[in-house]
């Protein structure tokens, strides 16, 4: 009976630390809107904000009431453990980030966190390529201030359909090696899409963070798994997905991903969760096919 | 306070407060360890565990509906074997008790996995689960009366654990369910599990869950439906009644309590609410106190005929 025991993904891939994680009250500061939906949302939170890391998320209860009933997760965009900030980059798609826009300064929610588990952070100096689509650029902030003070080399792509839905340059820290923008209408920076010539942009780098739309991220896997076929020679790629989340720390099982590891059959890959597995995980640890058979989150 | 907490759940098992935790909403309770929450949990309801393990279906298996939300998980569980070796040997070492809920696609799975878990040090109890709405199976065991009487008796054969069956309210009929069980020799009923739900994405022509598109409500949108269901068991059994659906609150669990219940679960809630159990035990104490309570049975409706 053993033998038909499913691998574990705890085996395979790690999980986070729950101990780790507080349920908070945390106090609104303000909201920043960035034109069209996208606004950072930024709370008091000193337990969570001495906590986090770059990659993990929080788990914000928006109402107390029924209505959304669930926690939203949102991975961390910044954190300011001095002061106790945490802050959150959105866009106001759904029903709890459109409660989170309309938060004042002084509002209360509950944030569980830090969940999940985030960035790999190089032990040795080298450079390090953000790799942002659209929203996908909520980690890197934080990301980039953690990076920038172990002197690292940071180079940021920002990406996105059009300007508007481009992660605001002058919410950037100072440091960075180099800025590439580009969007997909040509509306700013160079007309295209990140993936379009990853491979040059990437030359040199020690390692690559990706994040945002699955398929997005899908796209860039292939590319370097096909290197991988060929010469071997890739910076190790590090992505934060998503995946329609209930709980957060692996108790609903709502969050399953698929996962593939190099020598398994991928039509029996085992299944992971993206709260307690993710949601950053190595780029060939993931089934992309699979993975993009599903929504992103809840709606 | 003069207040009797526990609740006997028959063959010896005492729980030290009626406020448990549900089945599938509380794994096999080590996170809640990890993160601090077991204190003050009356029961944990473990995830349906089978006799094989299962990987459970493919994603998407979660939406949110309107103050509820729908799961098609699929009963992902490591099996039997690893709970009764493994994972009962930390619960043995807990205050809490722990109940293994027992599910299955045909009474021998049922009777093997119940065979395998009596006698092992850290199970407390079995919950049968003859109602998951989310794996195909040629049987269903939980709307059929005499097909769930047979079950609970080949089960009875062979542990002498305090044995609950969790009723679905998929059913005309909740209490013709009822009384088979307990006539065939089940300790109490836990009611109710999930109701079949859908939610449909117009965007995409189709139900937002995958296969057949349906799946299992739950949270407070459905608490009104259970409380129903509790109230029309109470008046046709005697043995303790474990009622769930949409409890996030001590006001949740004493509405059911004079509904008929003698213990409830929190499901749901301990997905938004981690360590909500306690703050539910605390309230009903509280609630206790002040009204000079003696048990928690004294607060139950008795309805004019």
């Amino acid at each position: 009976m053993n033998t038909l025991r499913p691998p574990s993904p705890v085996d395979l891939v790690g999980e986070s630390d729950l101990s780790r994680a507080v349920d908070e009250m945390a106090t609104c500061l303000g909201v920043d809107s960035f034109g069209e939906d996208i606004f950072e949302i930024r709370f008091h939170a000193p337990r969570i904000s001495s906590l986090a890391e770059p990659g993990e998320f929080a788990q914000l209860l928006v109402d107390d009431g029924p209505i959304p009933l669930l926690r939203r997760p949102f991975s961390f965009s910044r954190s300011d453990p001095s002061s106790g900030m945490v802050s959150f980059y959105m866009a106001a798609i759904g029903q709890g980030s459109r409660r989170l826009r309309r938060f004042r300064p002084g509002d209360r929610l509950r944030m569980l966190g830090p969940l999940g588990r985030g960035f790999c952070l190089p032990e040795v100096r080298g450079t390090s390529i953000l790799v942002a689509g659209g929203l996908g650029a909520a980690p890197f902030p934080l990301l980039m201030d953690r990076l920038l003070g172990r002197g690292e080399r940071v180079v940021f792509l920002n990406g996105a359909r059009r300007a508007g839905e481009l992660y605001p340059e002058n919410r950037l820290p100072p440091g960075l090696e180099a800025l590439v923008v580009r969007t997909e209408d040509g509306s700013r920076g160079q007309a295209g899409r990140v993936t379009d010539d990853i491979l040059d942009l990437v030359q040199g780098a020690h390692r690559v963070y990706a994040c945002g739309p699955n398929p997005m991220l899908s796209a860039i896997a292939d590319i370097w798994s096909e290197i991988r076929i060929g010469e071997g020679q890739c910076p190790r790629l590090e992505v934060s997905i998503e995946a329609p989340m209930g709980c957060g720390f692996g108790t609903c099982l709502g969050c399953a991903i698929p996962l593939r590891l190099p020598s398994e059959d991928p039509l029996a890959g085992p299944l992971g969760l993206c709260c307690r597995q993710g949601p950053v995980l190595e780029a060939q640890e993931l089934d992309w096919p699979r993975l993009l058979l599903q929504p992103s989150h809840l709606g | 306070m003069n207040l009797e907490q526990g609740v006997d759940l028959g063959r010896g098992l005492v729980i030290p407060n009626p406020i448990g935790v549900a089945s599938g909403t509380f794994g096999y309770g080590f996170e809640a360890e990890r993160m601090g929450t077991l204190a003050r949990v009356g029961a944990i309801y473990t995830k349906g565990t089978t006799l094989l393990p299962r990987a459970g279906n493919h994603p998407p298996r979660i939406a949110e509906t309107t103050a509820g939300m729908l799961n098609s998980i699929g009963l992902q569980n490591p099996g039997v074997e690893v709970v009764a070796k493994e994972y009962a040997k930390r619960w043995a070492s807990w205050p809490v008790p722990v109940i293994v809920n027992v599910a299955g696609s045909a009474i021998g799975d049922y009777v093997a996995v119940c065979e395998r878990l009596t006698g092992v040090d850290g199970v407390a109890g079995l919950e049968l689960n003859i109602s998951c709405p989310n794996i195909s199976h040629g049987l269903d065991f939980g709307t059929d009366p005499a097909l769930a009487g047979r079950l609970v008796e080949a089960v009875r054969n062979v542990t002498d654990l305090p044995l609950l069956v969790k009723l679905t309210p998929n059913v005309t009929d909740i209490t013709a369910v009822g009384r088979a069980v307990e006539a065939a020799g089940a300790d109490g009923v836990t009611a109710v599990n999930t109701y079949v739900g859908m939610k449909i994405a117009v965007p995409r022509r189709a139900p937002v869950l995958p296969g057949l598109g349906t799946a299992g409500l739950s949270g407070p949108a459905i608490k009104p439906l259970a409380m129903a269901a509790v109230a029309r068991l109470r008046q046709a059994l005697s043995i303790p009644i474990i009622g769930i659906g949409g409890i996030g609150s001590a006001q949740d669990a004493l509405e059911f309590f004079v509904a008929g219940a003698d213990a409830v679960q929190v499901g749901t809630a301990n997905f938004y609410r981690p360590g909500v159990a306690a703050e539910v035990v605390e309230g009903c104490l509280r609630f206790a106190e002040e009204n000079a309570l003696a048990r928690w049975r004294d607060l139950r409706w008795t309805p004019r005929s």
